[in-house]
């Protein structure tokens, strides 16, 4: 008894915030969201803050993006993908490759994203083709195989990528080819290489790419993604062809984190095995888990809650690097496992509050069912 | 490619072969009987070894100790070894899985990856992220003659253990009361715990025995190799579920073939010439065109009712397999293909292209000969094998031995 | 009247059993034919034949004519057949009005790219959808109306449950209707308003094929009864006719009772 009354007392509670953000209106809360994106480098420029911060802004936002990214497949289409990191690295070589001294080329910026994007679709359909038939516990492992495997590869691959040491000078972006460098006045624009622009730069990327996905995710691509979580059978039954939706979204997903890794690989100059461990996989989940799986808002929230807070913590507490980096792993450790048990939903859940799994006891379904609507024929089924 | 050579791979490969055979069977039985990946089993051997580890280094145990004093210290070890992972796991499942029952597979499976890092941070915490290292002792060094060949003891104690293990296990599951509540449990958990059966109690015996398995693991990689890294749960938890996927999930003879087949590939894979391997690869192309042409359409007859199977009739079916890469693109390329027909074009097709595969695979290891696969590359024979198994025959090679509600 | 389902000579078999063998029947325009039978006589896997989900080992579907056999399901519900499940299988965390919008996946078109940007092509699809959606709720009046169309479908009673099954199944205009027990779980008086608004779905110019075990609902909507008993049909008829045949009553109640009623 006393175990319902406490999941009576958290759905109210959940109920409760997602009701109070409900009352204000779409725009007013995206324009909230983003003015307080855009504000923050106004608080280096004045400053208040440290430009270490802003730093720390750019990284977050880029997992950002990552997490938009694997909530796709993990939140919509309920495909745990423990290899997306992979994906990431994908995009950062290709980004490396075709914008450093590695082999003396330097594509335009946008050439360069475009292809880093391609490469790691390309990635996501070659790894889809076979997996996407597997049952879900399987296809995380699969997925988790295949991560360590192109990290692996990246390791013993030297000719292409330097292996362990990484490849180093990728130059700052520029969004048209062109005679170098020094270029004043207007030309400057078109050079990203301070830290703020990159700032503006992400941030623009993850408002457009919320706003479309928000599209999507209403849309019958998203239904149909939604249904195949829901019950897969049930949607084929529906019409929905699941092997193609699944690819889509898997696709899809790849793509963006090949996008987002060409960003990384521009901003931190530098690439190295290191980054594309399983554990930023593992981190990447943990922030959609965080957030809420299939919640848009949530996952936001989620990856600049994981990412920025320790990163500041860090930075007031001055902690050493390898003790700060075991405890946030401990950290974020205990939080997968404490929010599947008891908040599966996240802490901004989706529209609909989501029971995945709050699992099926019955005494449980009925008090919702009460707690709802439907009173009277609830009762009424407690007789059949 | 001489004996001696052959001879030291095989029992090496054996060796380790064994040793994912003791973790592997955590894995299947959690899995046979709860459906989902006991991400955490790794962790679970880590801490095993680090526990066997600090016991013997807390005991001063070096190379000029007595040999009772070593034996003592062994048996300590071994006791520290089972009884800190039982603990664990007991603890693990009440807290992280038992909360999750039922829930959709991926959920459970999310809870195990946390606490698989949890495990591997408090290791660096309480241990230090420095890997612990024993002092070699008389035992891990001494070497036996088998057909003039020198053998490491510890590689046959550990065979001989992990056999031992395993026989018993075998014995449990089949013979005796619990191991009969354990695989009425994995069939069917509400049916069990209808007929009086405590399942709560039958799981966290199976996570138990699982433990303590990983954990006897745990000990015998540290007397092998010396030294185990806090994050070595990973690659042996991984692999160990390979193997189990390998023998057929669920399955506990398939847990141990399994391993087998896979410490044999990864020791073999690295230590035998290219050259060397085509011919098995060779051997294996022949026997899968055998299949193909022969063995697959005759099966397939079999199937078919007397008075279907007009000689026309049969030299369909026989061509469907012959002109499978035909028949592939034509069921690709239209909506619908006669039921039959796109059966077995399916299964021809994956029999062909398995058949391209091992051609391209035999030609590449023919033209390079003489050349040996880097060490390096040795973590990802597992990988691939964990790929390749799950893509071609997710049921593995015993077939599963789990049962899917409907 | 022209067949708008016709299977020929359909079997398939489970290992050894052979749960449906050589099963021949069809099904006219504008016409409910109900499949009764024992437990595990075959019922359901025919369903699982028509709508896909199973290859049949021999034998042919047509669907106006058109093999369906060896469709994929999704396939075949795009040439027209949806159908509701036994064991309810609604998307729990959807909303009401999502569950039935995913029903109308094959009669929409829009693509992600489309989605993405919300193009007009996209907003006018959703709007005609949602217009549909409603007129297909309001079928069951009462029932999803308002604020209830945007609750969660985990939240619906279990006669709702049904409905909504029922809703999403015809949101793609289907040629044919497969219902999987309508009224299972439901009270006399649940089952009566289903069994009035299958009969008007009828009227509406829906062909339905169901399975019942309710022999008053069977009775009451079917146009003709067709009765399996161990993967082979045993009798077809009315329901009188089929009720009162001594082979059905035997697989229902033993042979001695047969005997005992001839």
């Amino acid at each position: 008894m006393g175990d319902a009354r406490m999941t009576r007392s958290r759905e109210a509670a959940s109920r409760g915030l997602r009701n109070v953000l409900a009352r204000v209106p779409r725009p007013v809360r995206w324009g909230v969201a983003i003015a307080i994106g855009a504000g923050f480098p106004l608080l280096n420029l004045a400053g208040v803050v440290e430009t270490a911060w802003l730093r720390v802004g750019v990284v977050s936002l880029i997992f950002v993006l990552l997490s938009l990214g694997l909530n796709i497949v993990m939140g919509e289409t309920g495909l745990l993908n423990l290899g997306y990191i992979a994906f990431f690295a994908f995009g950062a070589y290709t980004t490396a490759l075709l914008s450093s001294p590695k082999f003396d080329i330097r594509w335009p910026f946008l050439a360069v994203i475009v292809a880093s994007t391609l490469v790691a679709m390309a990635a996501g359909f070659l790894i889809g083709l076979p997996t996407l038939r597997l049952r879900g516990d399987y296809l995380a492992i699969v997925t988790l195989a295949f991560g360590e495997i192109v990290r692996l590869t990246i390791i013993n691959l030297v000719p292409l990528t330097n292996g362990p040491n990484g490849i180093t000078g990728i130059y700052p972006p520029r969004l048209f080819a062109g005679a170098e460098p020094a270029l004043e006045g207007v030309g400057a624009w078109f050079i990203i290489d301070k830290p703020i622009e990159y700032y503006y730069l992400v941030l623009v990327c993850v408002v457009v790419l919320a706003a479309l996905l928000t599209n999507l995710k209403n849309s019958r691509i998203g239904r149909a993604w939604n249904a195949l979580r829901e019950d897969e059978l049930a949607a084929i039954s529906c019409g929905v062809t699941a092997v193609r939706a699944k690819m889509l979204s898997m696709v899809l997903s790849a793509g963006i984190a090949g996008f987002a890794g060409s960003l990384f690989a521009y901003y931190s100059n530098v690439i190295s095995p290191e980054s594309f461990l399983f554990m930023q996989s593992v981190i990447v989940v943990c922030m959609v888990v965080l957030g809420g799986m299939g919640s848009i808002p949530g996952v936001v929230l989620g990856a600049i809650v994981l990412q920025a807070l320790p990163q500041l913590i860090r930075e007031v507490a001055g902690a050493a690097r390898s003790d700060f980096e075991v405890y946030r792993m401990l950290i974020y450790g205990v939080l997968i496992v404490v929010m599947v048990i008891f908040r599966p939903e996240g802490l901004l859940p989706d529209r609909i509050f989501r029971r995945e799994a709050h699992e099926q006891d019955p005494r449980e379904l009925e008090m919702t069912r009460q707690s709802l609507f439907d009173i009277e024929e609830g009762q009424k089924d407690l007789e059949v | 490619m001489s004996f001696d050579h052959i001879m030291s791979v095989t029992v090496g490969g054996l060796t380790v072969g064994m040793i994912y055979a003791l973790i592997a069977l955590g894995y299947t039985m959690v899995y046979g009987v709860l459906k989902f990946i006991n991400f955490a089993h790794g962790e679970v051997f880590t801490v095993g070894g680090y526990v066997a580890a600090f016991t013997l280094l807390s005991l001063g145990i070096d190379q000029n100790s007595s040999w009772t004093l070593v034996a003592g210290a062994v048996a300590l070890a071994l006791l520290a070894a089972v009884l800190v992972p039982m603990m664990l796991g007991f603890l693990i499942e009440r807290i992280a899985y038992r909360p999750l029952r039922g829930r959709s597979r991926i959920i459970p499976l999310l809870s195990a990856i946390g606490v698989s890092i949890v495990l591997q941070q408090l290791i660096i915490i309480v241990f230090g992220p420095k890997p612990v290292t024993i002092p070699t002792l008389a035992l891990s060094s001494m070497t036996v003659s088998i057909f003039g060949v020198n053998v490491r003891v510890l590689a046959l104690v550990i065979i001989g253990v992990s056999a031992a293990l395993m026989i018993g296990l075998t014995y449990l599951v089949k013979s005796t009361r619990i191991g009969k509540a354990m695989r009425a449990t994995s069939q069917d958990m509400e049916a069990a715990e209808m007929m009086g059966i405590d399942t709560n109690r039958t799981i966290a015996f199976t996570f138990l025995v699982g433990s303590a398995l990983a954990g006897i693991g745990g000990l015998l990689v540290v007397m092998y190799y010396g030294s185990l890294k806090y994050d070595a749960g990973f690659l042996y938890g991984l692999k160990a579920f390979t193997s189990a996927v390998l023998g057929g999930i669920g399955n506990i003879p398939g847990a141990v073939v399994g391993a087998i087949v896979l410490g044999m590939t990864e020791t073999y894979g690295v230590s035998v010439d290219l050259g060397f391997l085509a011919w098995f690869v060779l051997a294996g192309l022949v026997f899968g065109l055998y299949v193909q042409m022969v063995r697959a359409p005759r099966r397939r007859l079999a199937h078919v009712s007397g008075d279907r199977r007009t000689p026309d009739y049969e030299r369909s079916i026989m061509n469907v397999y012959r002109l499978a890469p035909y028949h592939g693109i034509k069921t690709l390329l239209s909506e619908r293909t006669d039921a039959l027909v796109s059966v077995s074009a399916a299964h021809g097709v994956r029999l062909m292209a398995g058949n391209v595969f091992l051609a391209v695979v035999t030609a590449v290891m023919f033209v390079n000969g003489s050349v040996r696969l880097d060490t390096r590359w040795q973590p990802v024979i597992a990988f691939v094998v964990l790929m390749v198994i799950l893509m071609f025959r997710p049921s593995g090679i015993l077939g599963e031995a789990v049962t899917e509600k409907v | 009247m022209g067949a708008i389902l016709e299977l020929q000579d359909i079997s398939m078999s489970f290992g050894g059993l052979r749960a449906v063998d050589g099963l021949s029947f069809t099904v006219g325009e504008n016409e409910i034919v109900s499949i009764i039978g024992p437990n595990g006589s075959g019922k359901t896997t025919t369903f699982n034949l028509v709508s896909g989900l199973y290859e049949p080992d021999s034998g042919d579907i047509l669907l106006k004519g058109e093999s369906v056999a060896g469709l994929r399901p999704d396939l075949v519900h795009v040439k027209g057949i949806s159908r509701t499940f036994q064991s309810l299988r609604l998307f729990t965390n959807m909303s009401v009005l999502e569950n039935v919008l995913v029903g109308m996946h094959s009669i929409t078109s829009v693509g992600p790219i489309a989605s993405m940007l919300r193009l007009p092509s996209v907003r006018r699809e959703e709007k005609a959808m949602y217009d549909k959606a409603q007129d297909i709720l309001g079928m069951f009046p009462g029932r999803f109306s308002g604020p209830r169309q945007h609750q969660p479908a985990y939240s619906l009673s279990y006669a709702n449950r049904r409905r909504l099954e029922i809703a999403r199944a015809l949101a793609s205009d289907p040629t044919l209707l497969l219902l999987d027990e309508p009224v299972a779980g439901m009270n006399p008086a649940e089952s009566h308003e289903v069994m009035e608004q299958i009969k008007m779905l009828r009227e509406t110019g829906y062909t339905i094929l169901m399975i019942e075990h309710d022999m008053h609902v069977v009775e009451g909507v079917s146009d003709r009864v067709i009765a399996m008993d161990h993967g082979v049909m045993i009798a077809e008829g009315t329901y009188d006719e089929v009720a009162n045949d001594p082979q059905v009553v035997e697989a229902y109640l033993g042979k001695q009772a047969a005997d005992a009623t001839a």
